[in-house]
């Protein structure tokens, strides 16, 4: 099932969308591919699977140390691509985000590598360090090649860039809550900016609306979805759980299900508060 | 929204490559750059900063017993003798005073030398700012009188300990810090790196280098001179001097990396010889990376020197063959702060000696009459322990 249609499916259902973030090969190729399909099954509609980077300036502590330990692993881009190839054929069929640093793409060649994802089976991609104005010269590509490239709005982005990004958004729009980096927070959360982000943007434009950056609890769903979001990501919550069991993380494949079940009914109780 | 891709490219290298939530903070500091570094109160003040407190113009001294030595005539640029020890002063009261112009409260920026560090809170303290510094915890050690000074002058110091706790590790630290407060704070950028329009702005605070290298040079041999050398990674001293004999195709233009013990990887920094453009840190540039993109770790005894990546000027000026891009290894520099010190009674920074180890070991490259300027960007206090080790032992 695409993008489109998997937003469809929610909105006849009347839930908000629960995206989970893996990177790929943390601590071992195999748990991420267990992981994945666990999430799928206790209510991520979309896989975010992330290619891990060696620098990654947009991610907090836990996201960073997952890149790491991937990379210490012997992971590499085409090992993360293979593992999309291998989800496929053991008949996953939730909706595929890549998410990478610029580097990755641009050091394969941003059409091959684009041309790799899709026929891997990825339907987006998503790429925390390319704001609208790099990645221009990318938009026609990827829509030709029918991959979402995925645009990113923030609490400090300017009406008037808001306007020029939900103009050539595609798929969905990534809101990042706060300022700042990924990582589950659980107190302190300013909430009103994203709230207020969310309604600017669902007043410009139909495109469904992720948020993300912080979303690690029921509640946060809760709140995103029933203020207008069309779901939330979750990534550094799940990885807290297992970095907590790294010589056997599958422990805590039960407790990281839990979870993902509690942030899904987030999603369906935001939607539902809603009107 | 296309003017600031434009014009923050160096052919194909530059750009902005942030997370959005950055995006305002670049456009509003562009914004302001162009707004208020023309303004005639704005440079009089820069001017007067530089002049009375950081002891511009700084002299071009023709060192006759290395000229001597060496068989043409070695002119130094005397950055070493800038208020704090390097040329790093230009550009941290440069961007301090457009932070306070800007109603900036703040002030953060990583440091590996710790010259860099020492020059924002210098001027963090002068602009009434609060500075706060990262730094690699191996730089750290390294550095360790510097990392002093900056405290004893009211800095806070953030260690960086992840990845190899070196520069690298300490710029992705800063930039997420600046996600979370870029409103209220300013990331004072230390080299010609980044995103648009750092590697700009940077370029221009130290562009004064070079006019006065110009002017000083015309006025003692009357003539330009055939060849500058400066060392570098991120590129700002060495565009600080190059700046002006840019449209001079008699000048030839030397840029020295560090080389580290050998050019392999693992051992180098020398990103012009094992590196490829790509992207770190919000810039399209000549960096050492792995096949698949993977950023690898410089190494160099040099901490100043040691960047996996060319700024994208540098990068450009490189491709295009208006700079040369050399290299020299770690012995040879130590070597070359051995030379100087008998030669001119001067202890340069590991970094400087990058370009002085160069020119000593290539003489035959320039000609008895050629005049040849080395940008002598810092001095070498702030290394004199890991120096002293190296010749005698600990």
């Amino acid at each position: 099932m695409d993008l489109e249609g998997k937003f469809r499916e929610l909105m006849e259902r009347k839930e908000g969308a629960h995206m989970a973030h893996v990177y790929y090969g943390d601590p071992r190729e195999e748990f991420s591919l267990r992981l994945i399909r666990i999430l799928a099954e206790s209510g991520a509609d979309i896989i975010e699977l992330g290619i891990p980077f060696s620098d990654p300036i947009a991610d907090g502590p836990t996201f960073q140390a997952a890149c790491e330990r991937a990379l210490k692993g012997g992971i590499t881009p085409t090992k993360c691509i293979d593992g999309i190839r291998r989800l496929r054929e053991e008949g996953l069929e939730t909706p595929i985000v890549v998410t990478t640093y610029f580097n990755i793409p641009y050091a394969m060649g941003f059409e091959k590598f684009l041309e790799e994802i899709k026929n891997a089976g990825a339907h987006g991609i998503l790429v925390p360090d390319l704001p609208a104005e790099e990645a221009k010269p990318f938009l026609k590509l990827a829509r030709r090649m029918g991959l979402h490239l995925i645009l990113h709005v923030a609490p400090t982005t300017s009406q008037e860039r808001l306007k020029g990004i939900l103009a050539e958004a595609s798929g969905f729009v990534y809101l990042i809550s706060i300022e700042g980096v990924t990582g589950a927070r659980f107190k302190g959360r300013k909430e009103c900016s994203a709230m207020e982000l969310i309604k600017a943007v669902k007043a410009q434009s139909p495109i469904p609306i992720m948020v993300g950056f912080g979303i690690s609890v029921r509640e946060h769903a809760e709140a995103m979805v029933s203020a207008g979001a069309d779901g939330v990501v979750v990534g550094s919550a799940y990885a807290r759980i297992y970095q907590k069991s790294l010589d056997n993380p599958y422990r805590k494949i039960d407790e990281i299900a839990r979870l993902a079940r509690e942030i899904k009914l987030g999603c369906i109780e935001g939607y539902r508060n809603r009107c | 929204m296309v003017r600031l891709t434009e014009k923050g490219r160096f052919g194909k290298y530059g750009g902005a490559y942030v997370s959005e939530i950055l995006m305002q903070a670049l456009l509003e500091l562009e914004e302001s750059f162009e707004r208020i570094y023309p303004k005639n109160e704005f440079q009089e003040e820069f001017h007067r900063l530089l002049r009375d407190y950081g002891g511009r113009p700084t002299p071009l001294y023709h060192a006759r017993n290395l000229s001597r030595l060496l068989g043409f005539k070695v002119y130094l640029k005397r950055e070493d003798l800038l208020c704090g020890g390097s040329h790093k002063l230009n550009n941290a009261l440069g961007q301090a005073l457009l932070a306070k112009k800007m109603g900036k409260k703040r002030l953060i920026t990583e440091t590996a030398a710790g010259q860099h560090g020492l020059a924002t809170v210098m001027a963090g303290n002068l602009c009434g700012l609060e500075t706060e510094i990262f730094m690699g915890i191996k730089d750290m050690e390294r550095q360790a009188q510097n990392v002093k000074k900056m405290i004893l002058l009211g800095a806070k110091i953030k260690p960086v300990k992840t990845g190899a706790g070196v520069l690298k590790d300490a710029v992705s630290e800063t930039l997420r810090e600046w996600a979370e407060c870029s409103r209220t704070t300013y990331y004072l950028m230390g080299s010609t790196v980044g995103p648009h329009p750092f590697p700009t702005i940077v370029a221009t605070f130290q562009r004064v280098i070079g006019e006065e290298i110009r002017q000083q040079i015309l006025e003692k041999e009357g003539r330009l001179p055939n060849a500058i050398v400066a060392c570098g990674s991120g590129g700002s001293n060495a565009l600080g001097a190059f700046k002006s004999f840019l449209e001079e195709p008699t000048v030839r233009l030397y840029f020295v990396e560090g080389g580290g013990e050998s050019l392999t990887a693992e051992n180098s920094a020398a990103a012009f010889r094992l590196g490829r453009p790509g992207v770190l840190h919000g810039s399209l540039m000549q960096i050492m990376q792995d096949e698949f993109g993977q950023i690898r770790p410089s190494k160099t005894r040099a901490a100043g020197l040691n960047y996996p990546g060319r700024g994208p000027e540098i990068s450009y000026l490189c491709e295009i063959g208006r700079v040369k891009p050399c290299y020299a290894f770690d012995h040879e520099v130590f070597e070359a702060v051995r030379t100087m010190g008998r030669a001119e009674g001067l202890i340069p920074a590991l970094e400087t000696a990058h370009a002085i180890a160069y020119v000593l070991k290539n003489r035959g490259e320039f000609r008895p009459d050629d005049i040849v300027v080395i940008n002598y960007s810092g001095g070498g206090d702030k290394d004199i322990e890991t120096i002293l080790r190296h010749f005698y032992g600990s």
